[in-house]
């Protein structure tokens, strides 16, 4: 066993750290917040220059071969300092499949652009129920001639209102199960019939409701194989709800840092808070939350990393990471007092998103229910 | 990073498997949490020397002394298995292996290594350890203790009471924290450890029977115990040192064990699930039992690699700060979660005596659900190990 990270490893999270810091502090997070476009494409484009969209894409695609705790520890960074955009949508959801099972031309045509910041990927599962479960899929692509056709609609779909292309989960079949019959599209974002209307949420980030009212997918815009794609929107979930989590686990640190600096400096009764055990006892529990998600994480994305995910460890890192995060908001907001309910503070930038981050790649349920069927039940 | 456990763990954790198959009978009661264990010591003392026979009692220890020179990942392993099967006799008392053993390698005199330690991992009843820590008057503010050594000639003699000394009944020697200095200027600096033969004259023994009516604990008082200085362990007055670091080796072998022990009472609680029916089905079908074992099998993960992560910082020659602390609150609160969830579970059959032919699983979830309250206060409250966790982690004021 070994719980350390390389050297190399730990230089990627200080630089990246140094970047997030000078490039997106809280005033531009908030700026983001009210922006149309959500993310700051000059920053979008030098983060692209320093290698990020491509991290873990192979150099014969313009990316830098790197692993999969790399991007780990890149996007725990991400999470930290909050930066708003379309990287988790982009890099989590979509490159990560498309590398995977693209055919050689799909990866030609598709990952170097992603790479190199030019092509921003949205990812649409969910439907009405909001569930990312096989039985919740009804949009249905219809065979006519060579080109399928899709008719429905997906909701919550983060950051389709940049994206060049959708990445969509569909129903071309039934069969005995519900993850039957199931196929991904690579859908062009912008093209005709492709409708969006905007579903306004507490984060601060950009989510939609999208409609394809009859939209046309060619033959080579499948990914994998039709039918089958219940496999691939699985192995998508497994290694988003890890990256979704690394952003999480880098929100919990933030938070405990600010709380614990606040707890340093705040004088009450002639004395700074943090001397008294009801605030030292809250922020103990807050660290061991906080190394709890830390260290479930780092299981889980090792797992990946030596090619064999657990599911189980999977979904005790995210499952933990959607309470912690949670817990240690609202235990921040209470050691802050009155201070951390304002609009000037950053606490709330933190617990705002705890919602969105919960529901992404899988809620507690979805994820307890992998651990009750890994115990046997 | 990396997550993996070796051949050699692999291959132990299967070793004790045949072990625990071959050895232990089938209808042990598996309710120990609630006894830490004592209820049949001639059957514990014997598997202490089975497990001795097979090189495990002591294995991370030097061979001269005993053991193998095993890792600490292997000790790991080791405690986890031991507390899954329940394997009881494993801690010569409650301390002889866990920290007497380290500590006296650590502080001890040549003599005193030569002496105590193989007898410790010979797993033979003279062995076997107490510690006496606690006083009426010194239970959380530990460096209050008032009991006295006074140099006299080439031996010292001690006066005083100790409280809640576990195995105290069974032990063959004391591991006794004494303040030799009344008037030194801050009370945590008049503080030595001695090494004490339990049958030396002037030592009372008296039985505390917890709520349950176990004898687990013990108070004990000390009239004029007469012990040669030669069983000072380490420098007069410099015992709050070596207490700090037989603590820290106490907290640390808790996740282990109590992951071990919660990860038998969670698949035993999966069966148990899956063979009870509930409205025409399998108790396992309901949403509320799969969320709350999902929920609970999340806290042994956590458990798991915060066991997995204080073992090996310990291997790279670090001395953990705060990780031991940490570790001894997770292990308090998954075993209480663990014990409530059960209890749920069982529903109304949680209320049946754990010893009773009506008990299901032995008697693990009464085991569990009576004895978490007293373990939690063992070894430092979560109110002590959280304040531990504020100042040497997060760097707070110190708050008392």
């Amino acid at each position: 066993m070994d719980f350390s990270f390389t050297e190399e490893q730990d230089m990627l999270r200080i630089s990246a750290r140094d970047f997030l810091a000078k490039e997106c502090p809280k005033s531009k997070v908030r700026e983001m917040a009210k922006d149309e476009r959500g993310y700051d494409p000059q920053v979008w484009h030098r983060m692209a220059e320093l290698g990020w969209m491509g991290l873990v894409l192979p150099e014969e695609y313009g990316g830098m071969g790197a692993s999969f705790m790399d991007l780990v520890i890149l996007m725990e960074e991400m999470g930290r300092n909050i930066l708003p955009g379309p990287f988790f949508s982009t890099v989590a959801l979509c490159a990560l499949p498309l590398l995977h099972y693209g055919s050689s031309d799909q990866k030609a045509r598709f990952l170097p652009q992603i790479a190199k910041g030019e092509a921003i990927w949205a990812f649409a599962l969910a439907e009405s129920s909001g569930k990312y479960k096989a039985s919740e899929v009804r949009l249905r692509a219809v065979l006519r001639g060579k080109d399928y056709t899709l008719e429905g609609h997906k909701l919550f779909v983060t950051d389709a209102h940049i994206a060049d292309y959708v990445l969509v989960v569909g129903r071309t079949g039934d069969g005995e199960k519900p993850e039957d019959g199931i196929t991904l599209f690579m859908v062009d974002a912008r093209g005709p019939n492709v409708k969006l209307e905007a579903i306004p949420t507490v984060g601060g980030d950009r989510q939609f409701k999208v409609s394809f009212d009859g939209v046309t997918v060619p033959p080579d815009s499948i990914l994998g194989e039709i039918g089958k794609g219940w496999d691939i929107a699985d192995f998508i979930l497994q290694r988003a709800a890890v990256l979704k989590c690394a952003e999480m686990s880098g929100a919990c640190q933030a938070v405990l840092d600010m709380t614990s600096s606040y707890a340093k400096e705040r004088i009450q009764f002639d004395r700074p808070i943090g001397s008294f055990q009801a605030i030292q006892h809250k922020l103990a529990d807050m660290l061991i939350d906080v190394e709890a998600v830390q260290y479930l994480l780092y299981q889980a994305a090792w797992g990946i990393c030596v090619g064999s995910p657990s599911p189980w460890q999977i979904s005790a890192a995210k499952a933990k990471a959607n309470e912690a995060y949670q817990r240690i908001c609202i235990e921040a907001i209470g050691a802050h007092g009155a201070i951390g309910y304002t609009m000037d503070h950053d606490i709330g930038l933190y617990y705002r998103r705890v919602k969105a981050a919960q529901f992404a790649a899988g809620d507690t349920d979805l994820h307890w229910e992998v651990i009750a069927v890994g115990l046997g039940l | 990073m990396d997550f993996r456990l070796g051949e050699k763990e692999l291959a132990l954790k299967e070793e004790i498997r045949k072990f625990a198959e071959a050895e232990l009978p089938a209808d042990l009661m598996r309710n120990t949490v609630i006894d830490g264990e004592f209820r049949d010591f001639d059957f514990e003392i014997s598997m202490s020397r089975k497990l001795a026979q097979k090189g495990w009692l002591a294995m991370s220890w030097p061979e001269n002394y005993g053991g193998r020179g095993a890792s600490f990942l292997e000790q790991t392993v080791y405690e986890m298995e031991i507390a899954y099967w329940g394997i009881p006799g494993a801690w010569m008392g409650i301390s002889g292996i866990q920290w007497v053993g380290p500590c006296l390698m650590m502080f001890g005199t040549e003599e005193q290594k030569g002496r105590y330690l193989p007898l410790i991992a010979s797993g033979e009843k003279d062995g076997v350890w107490c510690t006496g820590y606690s006083e009426p008057n010194a239970g959380s503010d530990f460096a209050n203790i008032r009991t006295r050594a006074v140099r006299d000639g080439d031996d010292y003699i001690i006066n005083g009471q100790k409280v809640w000394t576990s195995a105290a009944h069974h032990a063959r020697w004391c591991w006794l924290a004494v303040r030799t200095n009344p008037n030194a200027a801050k009370k945590h600096h008049g503080i030595s450890i001695f090494v004490v033969d339990m049958k030396s004259p002037g030592i009372t023994v008296n039985p505390i029977l917890n709520y349950y009516g176990r004898h687990h604990f013990n108070e004990m008082f000390f009239d004029n115990v007469r012990v040669p200085a030669s069983n000072l362990v380490g420098e007069e007055n410099k015992g709050w040192y070596y207490l700090m670091q037989s603590l820290a080796f106490e907290r640390r072998s808790l996740a282990p064990t109590t992951y071990g022990s919660l990860k038998r009472i969670l698949e035993d609680l999966a069966e148990y699930a899956a063979q009870t029916e509930y409205e025409g089905q399998p108790l396992s079908k309901n949403h509320l039992v799969r969320a709350k074992l999902a929920d609970l099998a999340i806290d042994l993960e956590v458990l798991k690699v915060f066991a997995f992560q204080l073992a090996w910082r310990i291997s790279q020659g670090q001395i953990p700060v705060y990780e031991s602390s940490r570790n001894k609150i997770m292990s308090d609160e998954a075993m209480r979660r663990g014990a409530i969830t059960g209890a749920e579970i069982l529903g109304v059959y949680s209320q049946v005596d754990p010893d009773s032919e009506w008990a299901k699983l032995n008697g693990a979830i009464q085991g569990a659900y009576l004895g978490f309250p007293g373990q939690a206060s063992a070894a430092g409250t979560a109110e002590v190990e959280k304040s531990i966790i504020a100042q040497f982690r997060l760097g707070l004021p110190k708050s008392y």
